[in-house]
């Protein structure tokens, strides 16, 4: 049915309601948008507690055996840090006199194993944990994977990639120089030119079988009561005894692999060739084996290599303090 | 006026009128038709209750049309009827989209979902209120079917760019049920905001060209998306709400999806939330597609010869092409990096700037509008940078405020219409007939688009390109060539070439360019280390700034300089190329 145009009585109303409805949405979608905006403000936010205190692994305020005025590091007279005396370790293995042995654990073609001389250093008793991971992302505002500290506090971080846990390194390297909860010994040192890092893969295998060339920590054959290996999941860090263990360190055997910061080479080991392939494609070596390992890959001379930026539930790592090469 | 087949109510009003590049230059000489509108353009009504249809096929120009000013149309028009039928129509788009947050690429994604439901309820919400509104004064609404040329051409070929492109770049497919929901969507608001206001709605393909033409620019992550149903919904609020007289009549001043553009862009800068969009990595991957220039140009053809927009894209490609040109004359570098005129630069000239209806209408304006969209763009672009901005907003920033100049850049032209040879109209073809002085305009483009291609300006190697043009420009203190360096690495250290990143990180370490910043510098070492480039996990270790020639991979993403992917290309054709770009240890 044609019908006539409508008469001026009908033209439309005037747009109040409708511009008021476009204002409304502009002031509420940039109000949005601002609170949607990425953090200005990186830098460290005491006050910042939402990220981990929603989560399973949220940190109590106190933690038996850890110091949570010390950034939660073991309480002891050097929160943690063990000294390991300069001297010669035996490194490497004989895959033609040990069943167990890789391939890649023998030193050379001429040599089934090496012996490499290192300064002292001090390196951590414990794997680094959940607790000390959430209180340097806590401090920095460090994003880390949602794994990272879903554990319980005492239970070892993992799912850190290995720039993940240099930047843990730099972090306390930092809080340790400047805060007066430091032993005095540790500023000394950190004062004469040490760092706090990672261990070089010497370093870690000098720590787990000390000069006496052992397969395991603990002595020749493998014990689960000793570590935590071909198991469903991490552990508190030192909650396997272990008396014989050289040095009074826990866990170098199981609960997770421990980056190192050597790069993934042919033995013979020397720190002088880390520079050489930096052109390759990278992979680092881990140490120690995990949880998820049989006892072949939880024996001292065991090398692993993953990709740097490899975040998984079974890679943690733990520090040393050293001098700077 | 617009159309003739626009649904009129005397003559202040017209009904929804143009949306973008709804080409309208055909329309308008239809309109200037001394005897009257052409007869294709007649609607024809078929007598049903509130419905009403019409077909308005594109035709050529005829020879011995006259140009001047749009008068106001005063000829008496008829309505179709109103019912409560057309009622359903908004109930059932709000339905569909319901029904498509049940597709798997929406279902995925909780936030998607919640987006969908949200929009259907609120349109459900808004048709109930407007049943009760219309029952309570026993008025029902009508329903007019007009299907304008200037919206399924200009759909068309916006379709067109989406399926090319979106060959090369899968994510373009990947959003195409979102694009779906968007029409429905649109369809339903433009007919509620329409129905809220009056008796009548004109139905067509006007929607189509709004949200294409919006998301060939920018469209929301899947987490956001939400917003992107506000920012249509503020385009269509624009066009129906934000209007002006214009030769005699009512219509809105921005093109709509420009309006919300523009909008949200504003918005996204003011917030930094630009990551909340998709906006950079579409204004990147354009020129996946190869020879996009030529394709963009072939197809933009189509529009002028139906809907004469050459002189707005031309003048503009003109003053971007002749204003780059000076200034690497001047500086010895591009001004743009990838190009003379960036590709997403070229489409916004053929399908953002070109609506006639918010656009100047005499031939001098139209020139002036887009020689000022050009360097509109330019200017932004520097802007931009050195604000530390994203860049890719040049395009969108300009447009809502030469709308807002159209009838001041109108009165300029026709005050320069008096005078001296820019006014001589007979250089403007004014002596011609339409159809023919449009000829002419497509002809001069098309011998200056070959001219461009000729000089290498359109789909050739660009020497802006290469990292390492920009390594050299660098040492040689050339302007900005610094900053164009930290920007085209950061770009492909954002494409996960290891390289990169390791030298922005030591870029951040020396301070030679940037102010040192340790922690960046850090984290730059950071991700290079963890895409495995050795030289940045030993930079991490020992704060050192050491530097190694780049993989195979990173080849395979710095090579790529916004064209071709070169995964799968062998490795001594990849090096071949390497060598051939600049990096002399391919050789």
């Amino acid at each position: 049915m044609l019908t006539t145009a409508p008469s001026s009585a009908s033209a439309p109303p005037a747009p109040v309601l409708g511009l008021s409805v476009l204002a409304l949405l502009v002031v509420g979608v940039a109000g949005w948008l601002w609170a949607e905006r990425p953090d200005p403000d990186p830098d460290p936010d005491p006050d910042r507690t939402g990220v981990t205190t929603e989560a399973p692994g949220a940190v109590p305020a106190e933690l038996a055996g850890f110091r949570s005025d010390a950034w939660f590091l073991p309480d002891d007279a050097r929160l943690g840090f063990v000294e390991v005396p300069a001297g010669p370790f035996v490194m490497g293995n004989d895959p033609g006199t040990d069943a167990m042995a890789f391939a890649n654990e023998r030193w050379s073609a001429a040599q089934a194993q090496g012996l490499v001389d290192l300064p002292a250093f001090y390196i951590g008793r414990y794997e680094v944990t959940v607790a000390q991971f959430d209180a340097f992302a806590r401090d920095t505002g460090f994003t880390a994977d949602l794994q990272a500290r879903q554990a319980p506090p005492d239970h070892p971080v993992s799912s850190v990639s290995w720039p993940d846990a240099l930047a843990y390194c730099r972090w306390l390297d930092r809080v340790l120089r400047q805060s007066s909860e430091s032993p005095p010994e540790l500023r000394r040192l950190l004062e004469a030119g040490w760092r706090v890092t990672l261990p070089t893969e010497a370093q870690w295998e000098k720590a787990a079988r000390s000069a006496d060339g052992r397969v395991y920590p603990w002595g020749g054959t493998p014990r689960r009561d000793r570590a935590n290996y071909s198991g469903p999941g991490t552990a508190p860090v030192g909650s396997a005894p272990c008396p014989e263990c050289p040095f009074g360190l826990s866990d170098m055997s199981g609960n997770v692999w421990e980056w190192t910061r050597s790069p993934y080479q042919p033995y013979p080991f020397t720190a002088a060739d880390d520079l050489d392939r930096l052109g390759d494609d990278a992979l680092w070596v881990m140490r120690g084996g995990s949880f998820t390992d049989s006892e072949r890959n939880v024996r001292t001379a065991v090398r692993g290599g993953a990709d740097p930026g490899a975040r998984r539930p079974f890679i943690g790592f733990r520090v040393v303090i050293a001098p700077r090469n | 006026m617009k159309t003739l087949n626009a649904v009129t109510t005397g003559n202040t009003y017209a009904g929804p009128t143009c949306s973008p590049g709804c080409g309208n230059d055909y329309t308008w000489l239809r309109a200037r038709r001394p005897d009257g509108p052409l007869a294709p353009s007649r609607p024809v009504r078929y007598k049903q209750a509130g419905l009403s249809m019409s077909a308005a096929r594109p035709r050529r120009p005829k020879p011995g049309r006259q140009h001047g000013p749009p008068q106001p149309q005063t000829h008496a028009a008829t309505t179709p009827a109103v019912s409560w039928r057309p009622l359903w129509i908004p109930a059932a788009l709000a339905l569909l989209l319901l029904a498509l947050s049940f597709v798997p690429r929406v279902a995925g994604n909780p936030v998607l979902v919640g987006s969908f439901w949200a929009a259907s309820a609120g349109l459900l919400a808004w048709l109930a209120v407007l049943v009760v509104s219309t029952r309570r004064h026993a008025k029902g609404r009508a329903l007019e079917v007009v299907l304008r040329p200037q919206h399924y051409l200009q759909a068309t070929v916006q379709v067109a760019v989406f399926v090319y492109w979106g060959y090369f770049w899968r994510p373009v497919y990947d959003h195409a049920w979102l694009l779906v929901a968007q029409l429905l969507f649109a369809y339903a608001f433009d007919m509620l905001l329409a129905w809220s206001r009056r008796e009548h709605y004109t139905l067509g393909f006007g929607p189509f060209p709004i949200i294409f033409s919006t998301n060939l620019f920018l469209w929301f992550r899947d987490d956001w998306f939400y917003l992107q149903f506000l920012m249509v919904a503020a385009g269509f609020l624009g066009k129906e709400l934000v209007r002006w007289q214009r030769d005699g009549r009512a219509t809105h001043i921005f093109n709509p999806s420009a309006f919300s553009l523009g909008l949200f862009s504003l918005m996204l800068i003011a917030t930094g939330t630009t990551d909340l969009t998709w906006g950079q990595d579409i204004a990147s991957t354009l020129t996946l597609a190869p020879r996009i220039y030529l394709f963009l140009f072939l197809i933009g053809l189509v529009v002028m010869y139906f809907f004469s927009i050459t002189l707005v894209a031309g003048s503009a490609a003109i003053v971007l092409f002749g204003s780059s040109a000076l200034y690497s004359a001047v500086t010895g570098v591009p001004y743009f990096i990838d190009s003379e005129i960036p590709s997403a630069v070229f489409l916004g000239l053929h399908l953002l700037v070109t609506d006639p209806s918010t656009s100047p209408r005499t031939p001098i304006g139209k020139a002036l509008f887009g020689m000022l969209y050009g360097l509109g763009v330019f200017v932004l672009y520097a802007l931009l940078g050195v604000l530390g901005l994203p860049t890719f907003y040049d395009k969108l920033l300009c447009v809502p405020l030469l709308n807002l100049s159209a009838q001041w850049i109108d009165r300029v032209a026709a005050s320069l219409g008096g005078t001296g040879a820019i006014g001589d109209r007979a250089r403007w073809g004014g002596t011609w007939s339409p159809a023919r002085a449009n000829l002419v305009h497509i002809t001069v483009w098309v011998l200056f688009f070959g001219a461009m291609t000729a000089l290498g300006a359109t789909d050739s190697r660009h020497r802006g390109d290469t990292v390492p043009f920009w390594e050299q420009a660098c040492a040689e203190d050339r302007p900005l060539a610094c900053q164009r360096l930290i920007q085209i690495e950061t770009n492909y250290c954002g494409d996960n070439a290891g390289w990169a990143c390791n030298e922005l990180g030591r870029h951040y370490t020396t301070g030679g360019i940037v102010a040192p910043a340790i922690d960046e510098a850090l984290a730059y070492f950071g991700q290079a280390c963890e895409l495995r480039f050795q030289a940045g996990c030993v930079n991490l270790l020992g704060g050192g700034t050491r530097s190694a020639d780049p993989r195979a991979l990173d080849l395979r993403l710095l090579l790529r300089e916004a064209g071709p992917n070169l995964l799968e290309m062998p490795e001594p054709a990849l090096y071949a190329r390497a060598c051939d770009h600049g990096w002399t240890f391919a050789c």
